[in-house]
């Protein structure tokens, strides 16, 4: 049960770490975007380590909608220890992943409270999904949105070359 | 004669004497002073009692105080390793209540405070998810009735 905890509270102090080192400048905004950054940075070499590991007994995925299957599924559960619980895509390279009750949430609040601050602790999660949609071949721009605590949507867009 | 138990209010202190955290369910009367007065009195007292304990017990000290009751009230002490102070206010009819206060800390506080980023330790508690389940937690109890004696 303690084995839970050791990345959720390394990754607390992984964020607060960033926005401290960051505190000295004026503009709010631009130090936000570059936490933001630095944070979807890390998650992003972490995915590409993360997916060569998981994928390695498995074979090639068929196509993209695969690939996002297998995120949803095997690569969640394995970080996050639950699966996505909704994936929505256009068919044309858009994916939305829904997980309604996010890990890294959940001891936030259930509702609205904290929720300017939610996007701070998503940001290393949408750099894990996009290092390993990289690292399968798969270039994309990932982006979070909450609106309801621990509710919160994964937008992937994969840019076709 | 129907037994009627309930609990009136819950304290939570930190290691250095801040309160963290204060709720009351059923208190009829208050103390006639600010809360801040009201928070550093009860400290005080658990403090000086905790000291008197250990040094007037005529045995060897296990687990120290544990609570104290008056004629109407009866107070429930706990204190964690980590110097959390966990004080409950019940009526007489409660049995004692270690148990409750420890499962208090261990799935209330460690999951909602201490694994929320936002709350900062040693600062008094803002999280509603944390009050709210607490609230939950304590009318779900076998001695809470809304009926108070």
């Amino acid at each position: 049960m303690a084995d839970d905890v050791l990345f959720e509270f390394l990754h607390m102090e992984i964020v607060a770490h960033v926005y401290k080192e960051h505190a000295t400048r004026e503009d709010i905004d631009k130090e936000r975007v570059t936490c933001v950054s630095t944070l979807e940075l890390m998650g992003f070499r972490v995915g590409q380590g993360l997916i060569e590991r998981f994928t390695k007994d498995c074979p090639t995925f068929k196509d993209d909608l695969d690939v996002m299957k297998f995120l949803c599924k095997d690569f969640w559960s394995t970080i996050f220890r639950k699966q996505i619980d909704n994936l929505r895509t256009n068919h044309q390279g858009t994916y939305v992943l829904q997980d309604n009750k996010f890990a890294l949430l959940t001891q936030l609040s259930s509702g609205k409270q904290y929720l300017e601050e939610a996007p701070k602790y998503l940001a290393f999660s949408c750099g894990l999904i996009r290092g390993a949609l990289s690292n399968l071949g798969l270039e994309s721009v990932v982006t979070a949105e909450v609106s309801l605590m621990p509710s919160c949507k994964f937008q992937v867009v994969i840019q076709k070359l | 004669m129907i037994e009627r138990m309930t609990v009136h209010n819950l304290y939570i202190f930190d290691r250095n004497g801040s309160c963290l955290h204060y709720s009351e369910w059923n208190r009829k009367k208050q103390a006639g002073i600010s809360k801040e007065e009201e928070f550093k009195l009860m400290y005080g007292m658990l403090f000086s009692i905790r000291s008197f304990i250990s040094k007037m017990s005529p045995l060897d000290m296990k687990d120290g105080f544990l609570a104290f009751q008056t004629s109407r009230y009866k107070l429930h002490y706990y204190e964690t390793p980590t110097g959390i102070k966990l004080v409950l206010n019940t009526d007489l009819g409660v049995p004692n209540c270690r148990d409750t206060l420890q499962q208090i800390y261990s799935t209330l506080y460690v999951e909602y405070i201490v694994r929320n980023p936002l709350c900062v330790l040693g600062e008094s508690l803002q999280s509603d998810l944390f009050s709210s389940k607490l609230d939950s937690f304590i009318r779900a109890l076998p001695f809470f009735s809304v009926r108070a004696a």
